[in-house]
């Protein structure tokens, strides 16, 4: 018999009834999968990316499948923060769970537009700045890709929000443990780790890029022992907390994100082939917590860090 | 319209109907309810689901068809499943065909594994258009056509092309259906089939009114939610992307832009 576990964890001052969330850009704005999933069943949304204006995306294709993976180049297609807090936010704040919004920019001026935009709005849980976009100034180098820059558009956006702030870490750098420091330095209340990590496929009909982006985002199983690594290096560094997310399938690699330092985790892929992937995962979490021998999924979070017991 | 759900439906056959080709009938009423031109997302052991469209709907008995050719592990995979089993789809998914209108000769183009969900549509409203009815179905060789015989059983002017002349006339289904154009300028034209066909059936029924056309693009969710599965379409300021899961498969040629 499983015992009923409360699955309650905090990020930073941020209350969830469970550590599963949905991960940005996978799960729409919500309705899509309101018939499909359990909403308020969730520990919460990550929104789709938002920017100040419509974005219009990367020609197709926009997907292709990989091995235990999925490459993506959507582009960040988006309907811009207006018609996001008119057409999607009421319905994520009826949704019944936390509301994360996944905010995009190409200079650090954007981003803080879309913010300072989402301050008239009660129903935001937490702003997730998802510092993987091209820094238009700096040659379409990512700000996810330099600390300074990391840094930079992390205290411009601390500058116009009280919010729980989370900085969206990229896996495509040497050393993401001096990114997470230089963002925490910068007023990152938490950081979400990892976004997908950089890769192509070639159609051999086509003899081209299997992408219309020509190169695209690696997500799915195939990238969770990046995450993890991630998610383990930017725990022992920085003192805020980590919410993991890279391949999650399952209750168990949950327990793998938090034993290595996450507070929660956030999923993707998954969802794409069984939509009920996150409710599933809350179900299991129990018995799996009894089997690992934890009484709650806090006891859990940095269990394989160095220096533990 | 039936909402979209995941249905761990009955195999209730899966047979070969071509080479490389198989359909398969599930057993579900919630999937029998569908629109033609609709589809079901089938889970199979890949990191995403595969896009089919609905091939027959038999409501009386509550069966819907798939019919796919084996081009991949998905359907690969999905051809071996037995009879007796269950499949896990979601659907039924996305924007279908508009009925018919009753009074207007109505031209089915199909080519290949766009040939099913035009014979679904047959089905379903061939009673109902009491103007004539033409079919028009192409693959590139004889033993790859499919669903020849479930047109003739309904309809009398079904009308076959092959790319090799193996079966039927030589050349694609353009050649007739611009001769059922020019016959009948005020039809309306149903198709599906590979991009560069519907590209070609758009070109060449510029100015009908009613012509709709299934499309395919990759796609990830098959909800609307991953914005992975565009395609361009007319805006009210400019062109815009459109999902083909989601406010597609099926379009008016007019929404589009080549
Ligand atoms: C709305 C829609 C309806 C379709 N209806 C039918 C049908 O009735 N019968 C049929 O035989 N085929 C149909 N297709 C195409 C079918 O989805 C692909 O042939 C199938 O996904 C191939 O999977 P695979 O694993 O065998 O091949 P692979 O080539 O190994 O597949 C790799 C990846 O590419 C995707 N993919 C490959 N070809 C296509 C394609 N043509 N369109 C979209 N995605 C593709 C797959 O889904 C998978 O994610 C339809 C596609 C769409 C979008
Ligand atoms: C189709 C798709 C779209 C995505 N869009 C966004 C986005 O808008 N903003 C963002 O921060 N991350 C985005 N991501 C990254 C995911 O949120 C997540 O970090 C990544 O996919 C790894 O998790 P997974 O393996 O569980 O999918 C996207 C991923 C995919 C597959
Ligand atoms: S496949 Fe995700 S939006 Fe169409």
């Amino acid at each position: 018999m499983v015992k009923p576990v409360n699955l309650e964890v905090a990020v930073g001052t941020v209350r969830l009834a469970n550590p599963v969330l949905a991960a940005s850009g996978t799960f729409g704005f919500g309705p899509e999968y309101a018939g499909l999933a359990n909403l308020a069943r969730l520990g919460g949304i990550a929104a789709k990316g938002v920017s100040p204006h419509p974005w219009p995306g990367n020609p197709p294709p926009r997907v292709w499948e990989t091995e235990s993976g999925l490459l993506n180049s959507i582009g960040l297609q988006n309907p811009g923060v207006e018609a996001f807090c008119r057409e999607y936010l009421p319905f994520l704040a009826r949704a019944g769970t936390r509301v994360v919004v996944n905010v995009i920019g190409r200079t650090v001026d954007e981003y803080c537009r879309v913010v300072e935009r989402l301050e008239a709005e009660a129903a935001v849980d937490a702003i997730e700045l998802n510092i993987s976009c091209p820094n238009i100034k700096e040659g379409g180098l990512s700000f996810g890709q330099d600390p300074v820059h990391a840094a930079e558009v992390t205290a411009a956006v601390r500058a116009v929000t009280q919010r729980p702030l989370w900085v969206k870490l990229s896996p495509n750098v040497t050393e993401p443990e001096r990114i997470a420091e230089a963002v925490a330095a910068a007023g990152a209340d938490a950081l979400t780790a990892i976004n997908t990590v950089l890769g192509m496929a070639i159609d051999l009909k086509r003899r081209r890029p299997a992408l219309g982006g020509l190169s695209g985002g690696l997500s799915g199983p195939a990238i969770k022992p990046i995450a993890l690594r991630v998610v383990y290096q930017v725990a022992q560094t920085v003192g805020i907390p980590v919410i993991g997310i890279g391949g999650i399938r399952t209750a168990e690699d949950v327990a793998e994100f938090m034993m290595a330092g996450a507070s929660a985790v956030m999923v993707g892929t998954a969802t794409f082939s069984d939509p009920s992937t996150m409710e599933r995962i809350i179900e299991d979490l129990p018995g799996c917590l009894q089997r690992l021998g934890a009484k709650s999924p806090s006891d859990l979070i940095g269990a394989a860090l160095p220096g533990r017991p | 319209m039936t909402q979209p759900a995941i249905v761990k439906a009955k195999i209730h056959s899966v047979r070969p109907v071509a080479v490389g080709h198989f359909e398969m009938l599930l057993e579900s009423s919630q999937l029998a309810a569908a629109d033609p031109g609709q589809f079901v997302h089938v889970r199979t052991p890949g990191t995403l689901r595969r896009p089919i469209s609905f091939s027959r709907l038999d409501r009386v008995h509550g069966r819907a068809g798939i019919l796919w050719q084996v081009v991949g592990a998905g359907t690969g995979w999905l051809s071996q499943q037995p009879t007796g089993g269950r499949l896990d789809v979601l659907g039924p998914l996305g924007r279908g065909f508009p009925a018919p209108e009753a009074d207007r000769p109505w031209c089915l183009i199909g080519g290949g594994v766009g040939i099913p969900p035009l014979f679904a549509a047959l089905q379903i409203w061939g009673d109902s258009v009491r103007a004539p009815i033409t079919a028009v179905l192409g693959a590139r060789r004889g033993d790859l056509l499919v669903m020849v015989d479930d047109f003739r059983n309904r309809i009398g002017d079904v009308q076959v092309t092959t790319d090799d002349g193996s079966q039927g006339g030589q050349g694609t289904v353009l050649g007739p259906l611009a001769h059922w154009r020019a016959r009948h300028p005020n039809g309306q034209i149903y198709a599906c089939g590979p991009t560069p066909m519907l590209a070609e059936v758009a070109q060449l029924c510029r100015g009908v009114e009613r012509v709709y056309l299934a499309l395919e693009q990759r796609m990830g969710c098959g909800v609307g939610a991953c914005l992975a599965c565009v395609v361009l379409a007319q805006g009210k300021q400019g062109p815009e992307w459109r999902r083909v899961c989601h406010d597609g498969p099926v379009f008016a040629a007019k929404e589009l832009v080549w």
